[in-house]
């Protein structure tokens, strides 16, 4: 069976990619937010490991890919109880950010592929 | 992928920071304040935060497709007390709410610290604009994908 083109394993990884990278960037501005919240600890998903839970063998289930939450360990924590530190935060979502546009570029440039492939060759 | 949560999120930090802000700038526009219809002097607010689980609205789209956003929490003010610490007293004879010593209770704020606090609502609130950045540039991405 050829495979398809519209909905290629690569296709299919690079949209799982960027799923993963947005619901990171939701749990840092979910930090963000409670920098002054007492008793608040940081949390983060482990960007590797969801990715390749999420990537995993046979069908993706979208409405049961909830990433799994972990609170971050060795962070100082202030005497309020609150651990959010503003340095890991600001690195965090200007690496996550920069992930989410390397996927998706590479995904632009697959569509790009089908699209040329479509019209022949022409732009 | 929930991008817009990012923006409700980031978009309640700044809420909370604004009160925040609010109520400081209250407490140093009362610093001097002797009268308030409860009657004494004016007693210096603080706000308290509270970390709260995202409303989780789109939860029917998200069953047909999509991730549903795990553990994020918004931040809101959940009340604002009166700090307990006793006011000042000075000796105003003259003044008409002065006790029958001759004292005048004077709201107990101590102006370095509402600025410390202002300050620090300010930055916060920056913080959270720049996350708001962050997550209108991911949907911006997103939809050039289409182009």
């Amino acid at each position: 069976m050829p495979r398809s083109m519209i909905d290629s394993p690569e296709l299919q990884a690079l949209s799982r990619f960027l799923d993963v990278s947005a619901s990171r960037t939701e749990l840092i501005t979910s930090n963000l937010a409670n920098i002054d919240t007492p008793g608040y600890r940081t949390r983060d998903i482990n960007f590797r490991q969801e990715l390749e839970r999420a990537s995993g063998d046979g069908e993706f289930a979208y409405a049961d890919f909830a990433p799994a939450v972990r609170e971050v360990r060795g962070l100082a924590s202030r005497p309020d109880g609150n651990n959010v530190s503003l340095e890991r935060e600001g690195l965090l979502l200007a690496e996550t950010q920069l992930r989410f546009q390397v996927g998706v570029q590479v995904l632009q440039a697959e569509y790009h592929r089908i699209v040329s492939a479509i019209k022949e060759g022409g732009s | 992928m929930n991008l817009f949560g990012m923006l409700e999120i980031s978009g309640s930090g700044m809420t909370a920071e604004r009160q925040r802000a609010q109520v400081v700038v209250s407490n140093m526009a009362n610093a001097q304040t002797t009268h308030t219809p409860e009657g004494g002097p004016y007693k210096r607010q603080l706000v308290v935060f509270r970390a709260q689980r995202q409303p989780q609205f789109p939860v029917i789209m998200l069953a047909s497709g999509g991730a549903r956003s795990g553990g994020a929490e918004s931040v809101r003010v959940q009340q604002v007390v009166a700090d307990k610490k006793p006011p000042l007293l000075r000796y105003e004879p003259g003044n008409p709410d002065a006790d029958t010593k001759g004292y005048v209770a004077y709201p107990n704020i101590d102006p370095v610290e509402e600025m410390t606090d202002l300050l620090g609502a300010v930055r916060a609130y920056e913080l959270n604009a720049s996350a708001v950045q962050a997550a209108k540039s991911m949907i911006q991405q997103s939809l050039d994908i289409l182009k």
